[in-house]
């Protein structure tokens, strides 16, 4: 576990200092996202504490979001005025992007990599054959492991 | 109410001046926002983010808490943004085994999803007679909030801004992708969390995490190279 937050706040170091003196475009933390994978792609395998740390962070993603979202939401009254047309521009826009992605998925890939049962590699412990119907809500295909 | 007690503004006053306070209350939005989530049976309609931000919002108004003063206390969980960042190494490294004959596709839909996000985006706001200034920070509004503030600088609009739409995006793209999927009827799992990833960044990973791991890390694949893409291309296209 504490190997694992080392071995991510270290990437993270590093990301910062190529952030700070040598690529400024881009937020550090992208670039400490790159080396690690470098380092993964170069090494082969994921340490069982990395595993661990990036499994709950994965799943309590979007709590970290949660402080900056709360200053974002006192901004809101401020545009008032524009609101409503700016959430209609909002909502027309995140369905389009939605849209126009799985669309150009789906059509550029082999016909086989577009069912659900094709793409189940093992050790993800996800079941088969699950149509995309079966995405209620109500009854997940599959849980992720709490 | 015992007596005994110092007078609760007091108490605040010290609380307030430590973290405690405001890294209780963003964790227990959480819970709150989790336990609701799970209760409806993952309805992508009861987003956690959203219930945990309005929860902390409420609370921090309630007790005239001013946002500075909390952020000062949950900048903890903040600062772990970055780290997490980082970890998102670890399911894109799983994703690059699956990546043969997808590259395609995949590099398709960030172009493509990308320039709908924002011609879609500009387009609608122009139509519906939004103030120019206001227009600016919908640039960069699908990348990952970190990365939009960084594009928004560099092309002149408003950080925060951005960040609002950056934010509000995420929200809308965890709560409708499952429809809008569904309507396009795509139905691989890889291809659903690379479309939410591209358009609905962090917040719509963190919600194709808990549908599907295979989402989960297409999500975080797509939102972290739509994050490289658009650092490089947008402020190149801005105002074309």
């Amino acid at each position: 576990m504490i190997s694992g937050l080392l071995q991510l706040l270290v990437f993270q170091g590093i990301g910062e200092l190529l952030a700070r003196f040598v690529l400024p475009v881009v937020p550090g933390p992208v670039i400490g996202l790159v080396a690690l994978l470098v380092w993964l792609r170069l090494r082969g395998r994921v340490g069982e504490g990395l595993e661990q740390v990036s499994g709950a962070f994965s799943r309590h993603l979007g709590l970290l979001f949660v402080p900056a979202a709360v200053g974002v939401v006192m901004f809101v009254p401020q545009l008032r005025e524009s609101l409503p047309g700016l959430l209609a521009a909002l909502v027309t826009s995140v369905v389009a992007t939605i849209a126009v992605s799985a669309w150009l998925l789906k059509v550029l890939s082999p016909r086989d990599d577009s069912d659900d049962g094709g793409d189940d590699p093992g050790g993800l412990g996800a079941t088969r054959a699950a149509p995309a119907a079966s995405a209620t809500p109500a009854a997940p295909p599959t849980a992720p492991p709490r | 109410m015992n007596t005994a007690l110092p007078p609760i503004h007091e108490i605040w006053v010290y609380l307030s001046g430590s973290p405690l306070l405001a890294l209780t209350l963003t964790l227990a939005a959480w819970q709150l926002g989790t336990w609701l989530y799970e209760r409806s049976g993952r309805n992508p309609l009861v987003n956690p983010v959203a219930i945990a931000v309005a929860a902390v919002a409420v609370a921090i108004l309630a007790i005239d808490m001013p946002y500075a003063t909390y952020f000062e206390g949950a900048q903890f969980v903040h600062f772990l943004l970055g780290t997490a960042t980082v970890s998102l190494a670890v399911p894109i490294h799983r994703g690059l085994d699956q990546l043969r004959g997808r590259v395609l596709p995949l590099a398709a839909a960030l172009l493509g999803g990308g320039a709908a996000s924002i011609g879609v985006a500009i387009g609608m706001a122009r139509l519906l007679g939004v103030d120019a200034p206001l227009q600016q920070g919908l640039w960069a509004k699908s990348v990952t909030a970190p990365i939009a503030m960084g594009v928004a600088e560099r092309i002149g609009a408003s950080p925060t801004l951005t960040a609002v739409y950056a934010v509000v995006t995420g929200v809308l793209g965890a709560a409708l992708g499952r429809f809008v999927l569904d309507a396009v009827g795509c139905r691989a799992w890889w291809q659903r969390g690379a479309a939410i990833g591209i358009a609905a960044h962090g917040i719509g990973t963190s919600r194709a995490f808990t549908v599907h791991p295979v989402a989960g890390a297409w999500a975080s694949l797509a939102m972290g190279l739509h994050g490289v893409i658009g650092a490089v291309l947008i402020p190149l296209a801005f105002g074309r």
